[in-house]
């Protein structure tokens, strides 16, 4: 499928004499998605630092001086999806993946998602079960964070994070890497910041589950960065710290 | 104190005098009987207008005070100084290589000879160092080796200190001191120079400047500032070094690269030797609310635009549970036995190693795995048996926060105390440089435990510290 977007998020930023920003807003070309265009647009991007993090992903540290007033950050690119049945595999930049087994405070596991559930089956019929459970015991997705067109991000008490760190927490526990994933979501004419988990077979490498809509993620999905947590995986850091929200529209638009 | 006697190194059991001592044993015989008293209380003058002071945490008496001097030095030979750099030289190697590999591929995990989980689920590994490539392949550049010595030939690695090792400054002053207190003393003996310490730190933070940095690259001390106890140390190494000493709040980071505000403008920053802890050090990277840090100097080391000394990360090879394993770390990737010897470590996790600890308490040692500073430690000969019951009710708790070790006779040197000269207990701080080459100062900081029969020899605990010689052949 061939995707085009375009993703606007505006931040109060005040009058400090410095601002940082560490953006994990690049996509890379996987077997699941082929890049064809790429652009952020937002001052001080012309004399970034473009790096790759500990986790593989591409990552930018973009700094303005004396900025006023507010910052507007446009992400727009194009990306053709294919779906491999949420088979992601290996990538080149890829750390150990044993580093994902590591719990962090927002990763914990929850005992009962967990009790019961058997490897006799093999691994990736197991991670199914748990995609299952922690969609169903954490509640149907209805209340997702999903913008509606005038850019207003609904109120909602559950976020795809919730899910992920669910299942995270509890695929660790059981000694199976798996690590948080950024993206977007497209729903028939609607895109959505999203968020999901990839989970760590030696034999098919790294492989989507999206446990708050309960599927891999296939053409729908378009990859964007992956961390240990949704904190070391924040499309955007910043410093000095936004006291807001930052009110955002993702927009799909025709090829 | 139960056991046999420690090893004196001045003094044999016969009452002979050990050989590199001998000399200062005539000389101590000539001073006349005040010259020792006159000499200890010249020192205090010529330390309070060093300023050398540090901050003693918990204490009701002021936040500064004066670490206690001892004016008769401690004298180690050439031929034992030449075995003990060589093995603190091959464990810098070898814990700098596992530090690669963790932050890399990970072989001696998947070779299963250090626990994974040890590893990985520690709080000292620092995930963001995956795949880094440090400038030389060096994690920690600046590191303080503590040892012990129980016996002529004897001796033991209590901790390797890989993070932000302090204390350099009172062996650069303790050996000014010296200087004027003896010159005599320094005519009779050869003694190794310190005082080329701040010289060669400099050429090793130059030697893994970034790859742009040009051929004289900008230096940087950061400090967390005027109220941490080792700022004292952090101005002075700066000022020796013609290094920039810096706050969090005198650095910036534009477009990927480091400056310091100066009176002269924005001053670019090529090297910086930091002792704010990883946590503090950007809070774009790691605790949003440090306001000791600098945001974006991580992603700028990231980018390869700024080298950081030591590296973030580099506690997980002194963690004191990853300790009990440094001699396999050596094994495993320098392919040679350990030549300093650790001390046996008592395991709490294991049911049988913790059921001994626990009957055994009152002779063994007790130490926080995060502990530093001899805050939080048992010394089991030492303590109450309510202290004991204490410990024993915390193993309990938290058997993984604990390790457990024999009481070790530290060896003792003569000390000027109140009652005269008399032996009192010394360990031996070591401090190594890694950069273009190896450079290990001769001789260390050498900390006495002032109070008769006392083994804690920090300085915040009452520790003093003595000059410490190296002789040259």
């Amino acid at each position: 499928m061939k995707i085009s977007l375009r993703h606007t998020m505006r931040f109060s930023l005040g009058s400090p004499a410095h601002a940082a920003e560490h953006l994990l807003l690049t996509p890379l070309s996987t077997p699941q998605q082929k890049v064809e265009r790429w652009s952020i647009e937002m001052p001080g991007i012309a004399e970034a630092a473009a790096f790759r993090d500990a986790f593989g992903n591409r990552a930018h540290l973009v700094t303005q001086t004396r900025p006023e007033g507010e910052l507007v950050v446009t992400i727009s690119g194009a990306v053709e999806t294919f779906d491999k049945a949420g088979v992601l595999g290996r990538l080149e930049y890829d750390p150990m993946p044993a580093l994902f087994r590591r719990a962090t405070a927002e990763t914990k596991a929850d005992p009962a998602l967990i009790e019961g559930l058997s490897p006799v089956g093999g691994r990736i019929a197991l991670l199914h079960e748990l995609m299952d459970r922690v969609h169903q015991a954490i509640g149907a997705p209805a209340q997702m964070q999903v913008q509606g067109a005038e850019g207003q991000a609904q109120d909602s008490e559950l976020e795809p994070q919730d899910f992920a760190h669910a299942f995270i927490g509890s695929a660790r526990a059981l000694r199976i890497p798996a690590r948080y994933v950024t993206g977007y979501v497209i729903d028939e004419e609607t895109a959505s910041f999203h968020a999901w988990v990839e989970a760590w077979d030696e034999g098919l490498g790294w492989i989507g589950f999206d446990a708050a809509l309960n599927l891999c993620p296939a053409e729908t999905h378009v990859r964007l960065a992956a961390g240990l947590d949704a904190t070391s995986t924040m499309p955007i850091r910043a410093v000095p710290v936004w006291g807001e929200m930052p009110a955002e529209t993702v927009e799909l638009l025709a090829e | 104190m139960p056991g046999p006697s420690p090893f004196d190194e001045m003094t044999n059991a016969d009452g002979s005098v050990r050989e590199p001592y001998l000399i200062l044993e005539q000389w101590l015989k000539e001073q006349p009987p005040q010259a020792l008293g006159l000499m200890a209380a010249d020192a205090e003058g010529i330390f309070r207008r060093l300023g050398i002071t540090f901050a003693v945490y918990g204490s009701n008496e002021g936040t500064e005070k004066l670490i206690p001097f001892d004016i008769i030095p401690r004298i180690i030979s050439a031929i034992e100084w030449r075995r003990l750099s060589k093995g603190i030289e091959q464990r810098v190697r070898a814990l700098n290589a596992f530090l690669h590999d963790i932050y890399h591929r990970q072989e001696i995990l998947k070779a299963g000879r250090v626990p994974e989980k040890l590893i990985l689920n520690n709080s000292a590994f620092c995930p963001e160092m995956m795949g880094l490539e440090p400038a030389r392949g060096i994690y920690s550049h600046i590191i303080g080796v503590d040892i012990v010595r129980v016996g002529p030939d004897d001796f033991y690695v209590l901790e390797d200190n890989l993070r932000t090792p302090s204390g350099v400054s009172y062996m650069l002053e303790d050996r000014e001191a010296m200087l004027q207190l003896a010159p005599d003393l320094f005519q009779r003996y050869k003694v190794a120079p310190v005082e080329t310490y701040p010289e060669n730190l400099r050429r090793t933070m130059e030697s893994v400047a970034p790859a742009g940095a040009g051929s004289s690259p900008t230096l940087a001390v950061l400090t967390p500032g005027i109220y941490n106890s080792a700022y004292f140390e952090h101005s002075f190494l700066a000022d020796q070094m013609g290094a920039e000493l810096c706050e969090g709040q005198d650095l910036f980071v534009e477009n990927g690269k480091v400056y310091a505000r100066t009176t002269m403008g924005p001053r670019r920053i090529d090297v910086i030797y930091r002792r704010i802890d990883d946590d503090f050090l950007d809070p774009l990277t790691f605790r949003p609310d440090s306001m000791l840090g600098v945001p974006g100097l991580f992603d700028a080391y990231r980018a390869g635009n700024v080298t950081l000394v030591n590296a973030p990360g580099t506690g997980i090879a002194d963690d004191k549970a990853v300790y009990t394993y440094v001699p396999e770390i050596i094994e495993f990737y320098l392919g040679e036995k350990a030549l300093l010897k650790n001390v046996p470590t008592y395991n709490c996790t294991d049911a049988e190693q913790r059921a001994y600890v626990l009957e055994h308490i009152a002779e063994l040692v007790v130490k926080e795995v995060h502990g530093s500073g001899g805050y939080g430690m048992l010394v089991g000969p030492a303590s109450t048996a309510e202290m004991h019951d204490i410990f024993r009710a915390k193993i309990l708790a938290r058997p993984d926060n604990y390790i457990v070790q024999p009481t070790l006779a530290l060896s003792t040197c003569p000390t000027f105390v109140d009652a005269g000269i008399a032996p009192r207990h010394v360990d031996l701080r070591p401090y190594v440089l890694v950069g273009d080459q190896i450079r290990i100062t001769p001789g260390g900081l050498t900390r006495v435990a002032l109070t008769e029969g006392s083994l804690v020899v920090n300085s915040s605990q009452g520790g003093g510290t003595k000059d410490t010689w190296v002789l040259e052949e």
